[in-house]
């Protein structure tokens, strides 16, 4: 061992290393501290790894290089991220730890695997390893390897954007409420931050899909069938089907449906409405016939269920949201205005470095919201992220296309 | 259609799927083989095109309807890499695998049809999951391979054209498990804020990556072969988690990512 050229073993005993210094800086100086890379922070020291990496091309030759840029220190590097990741998708992550938690998970730091001093090294080697193996090959630069080219450079400029900018990385949740305008947030320790930019409100819409029936004891609350509850999905296309033991027919659908005093519903757009439907379900051992009306309610209406027998009733879910959308303004402290933007979920807002998203409204009034939620997400390494990306994309495409080409030369077992 | 059509669907699938992986071994019906591995694509192929009309989404949501995308892609490569490799193993393990996804679409389905909720309304979800199937079908035929690989090591009769087909279909099987990898960050951004949260599923799809990895680049030397090809069911095992086992773990009862109830 320890003899050039250096293999696994070698390679094996220098991340085994790695990780129990992680472990004991761990112990000593506790989780790894992300905000200490913010700006300009961050900036410093990507710039010491690009120039670590670009003097190590003078030492392209040595022995050592050839190691640390080599297959086997790679393959044992990205073996040791395997393993924590592992861990990381075995055991609950939080985002903050409880300070009373004296567990051992929690002292170890692996309910944090992202702040784990193995993790955080072991990604810089990485950088660091995978970087001088970009010098090494882009040194007698061929035009043949841009497979090559494209996987590893693009995966070490995400690795790069993604470790070092996520310091930088700022969200907030912002609540505004209809014919307002606000700029306030909360930050996580609960203190009020102004932002550069500000948000008016104009409308919060809503559209629900058709809700589901079920059958519910009454006098337990269980749906129907209790091993295996089945849904009866309202649909004017397919009016009839079942629930347990009974035959359901759809008579009547209204979406936007306003109770009448006689307990039978009406369509009206307005907001205070709710799906209703009238069904009729018939028992399939006693023939026994019920019809009538069903209504999920909301916080304006009632609902309304249909009872059965002494025992059963047919009960309608509450609507699942089918898209949800703010009319918004927003103002800039540099004097930028974007009117009319209609703000939905996938769809954002760009505003400069920050994006606003369409995020959640009032969960209990549904369409009643009165407000709506926005995030503000602020990346500016965002960039080179989506550089990285596109340059992996085309490498992946270049993998598909070429499959391995080089099948000559390793299947010469 | 609905999923209540799905038996007059799967079963002629399964007969003509069954009946082309037995009937390729013998040179005399190796063409009907080939013929009714078509007739099942096709079958199956349009069960999924009805369910697409019949619920006015892709099918492409509940677990259920993956295992449908799933079973279509199994046949088809197994069928597309018969014809180019010539191994007829590959034909009939992939029909058989493929068979045995339909089996549990009809003895467990987890079908509930179930409205696509906002975040999942993106240009994004199409792609972003046929390319992920696309590629689980690839690696699983990789790892049908590797398992076939480590039983001729034991008899230390190593197969090279074994080896090279591994090593393609893994290149092709892992290109895609990247792209759909890489359009779930771009998505992630746009519907959630951020292209990585390492969110459980993100996690595992990350693990799954680097295990994929290491076979990629392992096999660029020729040490310890036999772990080498180890690496690919146990990957495989991975990806397993990435795709099913991930909705059952403890630290994912929070993930944003499991969205079959
Ligand atoms: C998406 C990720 C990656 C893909 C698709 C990929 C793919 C490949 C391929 C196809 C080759 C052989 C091509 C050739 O030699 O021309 C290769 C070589 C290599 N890769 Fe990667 N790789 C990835 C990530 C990594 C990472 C993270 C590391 C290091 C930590 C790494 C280290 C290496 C090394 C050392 C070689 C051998 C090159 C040499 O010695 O000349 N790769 N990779």
């Amino acid at each position: 061992m320890w003899q050039f050229p250096w293999q696994y073993k070698e390679s094996i005993a220098f991340v085994v290393g790695i990780i129990i210094i992680g472990i004991l800086l761990q112990l000593t100086v506790g989780k790894f501290n992300f905000y200490l890379l913010s700006s300009p922070v961050n900036l410093i020291v990507g710039l010491g790894i690009i120039v670590l990496i670009c003097l190590s091309s003078i030492k392209r030759k040595s022995l050592f290089f050839q190691w640390f840029s080599g297959v086997p220190f790679s393959v044992t590097l990205i073996g040791g991220l395997l393993i924590l990741g592992i861990i990381m998708g075995l055991l609950p992550q939080v985002v903050r730890l409880d300070p009373h938690d004296n567990s051992f998970y929690s002292i170890l730091g692996i309910r944090q695997i992202t702040s784990f001093w193995p993790f955080v090294l072991i990604y810089f080697v990485t950088l660091l390893s995978l970087g001088c193996l970009i010098v090494r090959r882009l040194i007698p630069f061929r035009l043949s390897d841009y497979a090559f080219y494209f996987n590893h450079i693009g995966l070490w400029i995400l690795l790069f954007a993604a470790g070092l900018g996520s310091a930088d990385i700022k969200r907030f949740v912002m609540h505004v409420q209809e014919g307002e305008a606000e700029w306030r947030v909360y930050s996580d320790n609960q203190d009020i931050i102004e932002l550069p930019i500000a948000i008016q409100l104009n409308d919060f819409y809503m559209e629900e899909y058709p809700p589901k029936l079920a059958i519910i004891n009454r006098h337990t609350g269980d749906m129907q069938p209790v091993e295996k509850v089945e849904y009866f999905d309202i649909d004017t296309k397919r009016p009839v089907g079942k629930i347990a033991n009974w035959d359901i027919e759809l008579k009547q659908y209204i979406h936007e449906a306003i109770r009448n005093s006689d307990s039978t519903y009406n369509e009206v757009h307005m907001p205070g409405s709710s799906p209703a439907a009238k069904v009729k379900a018939t028992n399939r051992e006693t023939g026994e016939e019920s019809e009538g009306w069903v209504c999920g309610g909301n916080v304006a209406q009632l609902y309304m269920t249909l009872n059965l027998d002494t025992t059963y009733c047919v009960v309608m879910t509450q609507p699942e949201p089918k898209r949800f959308l703010s009319y918004i303004d927003v103002f800039t402290e540099d004097g930028d205005e974007y009117k009319g933007v209609e703000l939905e979920v996938n769809k954002p807002l760009k505003v400069g470095n920050w994006v606003i998203y369409q995020y959640g409204y009032d969960n209990m009034a549904g369409k009643m919201s009165t407000y709506s939620s926005m995030e503000l997400v602020y990346d500016p390494w965002i960039y080179p992220a989506y550089a990285g990306i596109i340059l992996l994309a085309l490498g992946s495409i270049c993998l598909l296309w070429k499959g391995n080409k080089k099948k000559d030369t390793t299947n010469d077992i | 259609m609905t999923w209540n059509e799905f038996l007059y669907f799967a079963i002629p699938a399964i007969i003509c799927w069954l009946g082309a992986a037995s009937l390729i071994y013998n040179k005399k019906t190796e063409r009907i083989s080939e013929i009714l591995m078509i007739i099942g694509i096709l079958i199956f192929g349009a069960f999924i095109i009805g369910l697409w009309i019949g619920q006015e989404r892709p099918p492409l949501r509940t677990i259920g309807e993956t295992r449908l995308w799933y079973s279509f892609f199994l046949a088809l490569i197994g069928y597309l890499t018969f014809r180019h490799w010539k191994y007829k193993w590959l034909l009939s393990f992939s029909a058989i695998v493929a068979c045995v996804f339909v089996c549990i679409n009809i003895f467990k389905p987890e079908i509930h049809s179930t409205n696509l909720m906002p975040a999942l309304q993106s240009y994004w979800f199409v792609p972003h999951v046929t390319v992920y199937i696309l590629s689980y079908s690839m690696l699983g035929a990789a790892t049908i391979a590797a398992c076939i690989q480590l039983n001729k090591m034991k008899k230390h009769e190593t197969d090279p054209k074994l080896f090279a087909f591994m090593d393609n279909i893994i290149y092709v099987g892992f290109g895609f498990l990247m792209l759909g990898l890489l359009m779930g960050a771009v998505w992630a951004k746009e519907a959630w804020g951020h292209y990585w949260s390492w969110d459980p599923k993100e996690t595992w799809a990350f693990v799954t990556c680097a295990a994929y990895l290491i076979y990629i680049h392992m096999r660029l030397q020729n040490k310890a072969p036999r772990f080498t090809v180890w690496v690919l069911p146990i990957a495989f095992v991975l990806l397993m988690i990435t795709w099913i086992g991930v909705n059952y773990l403890p630290a994912a009862q929070n993930s944003i990512h499991t969205y079959s109830n």
